[in-house]
């Protein structure tokens, strides 16, 4: 059966809204490390490069309309310009599968200004602030008409949150983490798109924290490089439409200089299952700051 | 079959990221992280990732009382630049604390702490 387009629009705009951006940072503050996360950003800002992040997501059958599919392939660049803040450059190439026609292209550029504020070491307690803008009109033609990529442009003013528990007095609770992000996100049209709160929270239990902190492991020594955490990522249109969000349960590995994450994404209730089914998200991210610390890696401005 | 050689070959690839000049962490320590001991140790050693700048790297070692157990400076291995080597004095059955702060070679400057036991 042909696919309607408004529908078919209509559901690719709820997906819009649904799939968060791609790729983050890391951060260090005090004996914690928080991971670069996967469908949030983390609290911290760094020389780093997300290349790639792939990212499926079914679209189950609705309205008559065939199932269907989406893919990302998107990369993030963050430098700093002075030590701990600086601006990130996102972009994300997208294949979209369904209704008879399989449609590839450019999604919207998005910038981020980012500014990391002193860390409260012994309590592991990072705050850094932001500005995120996507520049609409960027992305492919073809795909704004499709209703894969929003036809305008929005700005975001973010706080980001990270507190490890490595002050807690229960040795094996230490190694939890929890970070946050919350932003209200202006729309440069809010009669097409609407203005929205975005908030994301993760809960991170960090087995490098684990042998390095609390107890050296017997066992092989890959297993102190992992990560297991869970990611939740919403968002409300302010003009009271329905909260969509997803639920993204992975596993981290973190070397030296680079990690490699993978999460599922489940949608996160019943509005986000109408337009899409569970996916995954895999990235592999560097470290610039370790791998160029006196070139690429560095800011471009020291003091 | 495919994917268990793009796996294989994407791991390969990975042990080839440069890491020359990476942040210093704890790789392991004697006595180990969160270990009992039965025999008291003279010193205590610790193996980091990446080589250390010797002096400004520290170490503290104290009892539960918070009192220093360190029986002289903290120095670099001189066979191995990412080991750092703290004497200590006799030490008595009872728990100990290890705090340390590490610059690494690039100027990336880590920190650490755990404890360890001494059995009676």
């Amino acid at each position: 059966m042909p696919r309607s387009p408004r529908s078919g629009a209509a559901l690719a705009a709820l997906l819009t809204l649904a799939l968060p951006a791609l790729a983050h940072a890391h951060a260090v503050c005090g004996d914690r490390v928080f991971p670069p996360t996967l469908t949030m950003d983390d609290p911290g800002f760094n020389d780093e490069l997300s290349l790639p992040t792939i990212q499926y997501t079914p679209i189950p059958p609705s309205g008559g309309n065939p199932s269907g599919s989406r893919t990302d392939y998107g990369f993030e660049w963050d430098k700093t310009i002075v030590p701990n803040a600086g601006i990130a450059i996102n972009g994300d190439y997208i294949f979209q599968r369904g209704a008879g026609q399989n449609l590839g292209g450019w999604d919207n550029v998005t910038l981020t200004v980012k500014g990391q504020l002193p860390c409260w070491e012994s309590h592991e307690f990072m705050v850094s602030l932001g500005v995120i803008h996507e520049f609409g009109g960027t992305g492919a033609r073809h795909l704004v008409n499709a209703g894969a990529v929003d036809p305008v442009g929005n700005t975001a003013p973010t706080i980001y949150i990270g507190k490890g528990l490595g002050d807690l007095p229960f040795d094996y609770l230490r190694p939890f983490a929890v970070t946050g992000e919350f932003s209200y996100q202006f729309s440069d049209a809010a009669h097409i798109s609407p203005n929205q709160w975005n908030y994301a929270a993760s809960l991170q239990y960090s087995l490098p924290y684990l042998v390095q902190h609390v107890k050296a492991l017997d066992m092989p020594e890959f297993f102190g490089h992992l990560i297991p955490l869970v990611e939740f990522v919403y968002a409300k249109p302010q003009s009271g439409g329905a909260t969509t969000g997803t639920i993204a349960p992975g596993l981290f590995y973190e070397a030296d200089s680079w990690q490699l994450g993978a999460e599922a994404i489940i949608p996160g209730n019943g509005a986000t299952r109408q337009s899409q089914g569970t996916g995954f998200i895999v990235q592999f991210h560097l470290f610039l700051d370790d791998i160029f610390p006196n070139s690429l890696g560095k800011p471009l401005f020291e003091f | 079959m495919r994917a268990t050689f793009l796996l294989s070959l994407l791991w390969a690839l990975l042990q080839g990221v440069p890491a020359a000049h990476a942040h210093a962490f704890l790789q392991r320590a004697s006595p180990a992280v969160g270990s009992t001991v039965h025999q008291p140790p003279t010193e205590l050693r610790l193996w980091f990732t990446e080589a250390l700048e010797g002096a400004f790297s520290t170490v503290e070692v104290t009892d539960a009382a918070g009192t220093s157990v360190v029986a002289g400076p903290a120095h670099l291995d001189p066979g191995d630049g990412q080991v750092m080597i703290v004497p200590l004095k006799p030490l008595a059955p009872g728990r100990y604390r290890v705090k340390w702060r590490a610059l690494s070679v690039d100027t990336h400057t880590t920190t650490g702490g755990f404890g360890f036991e001494v059995a009676p």
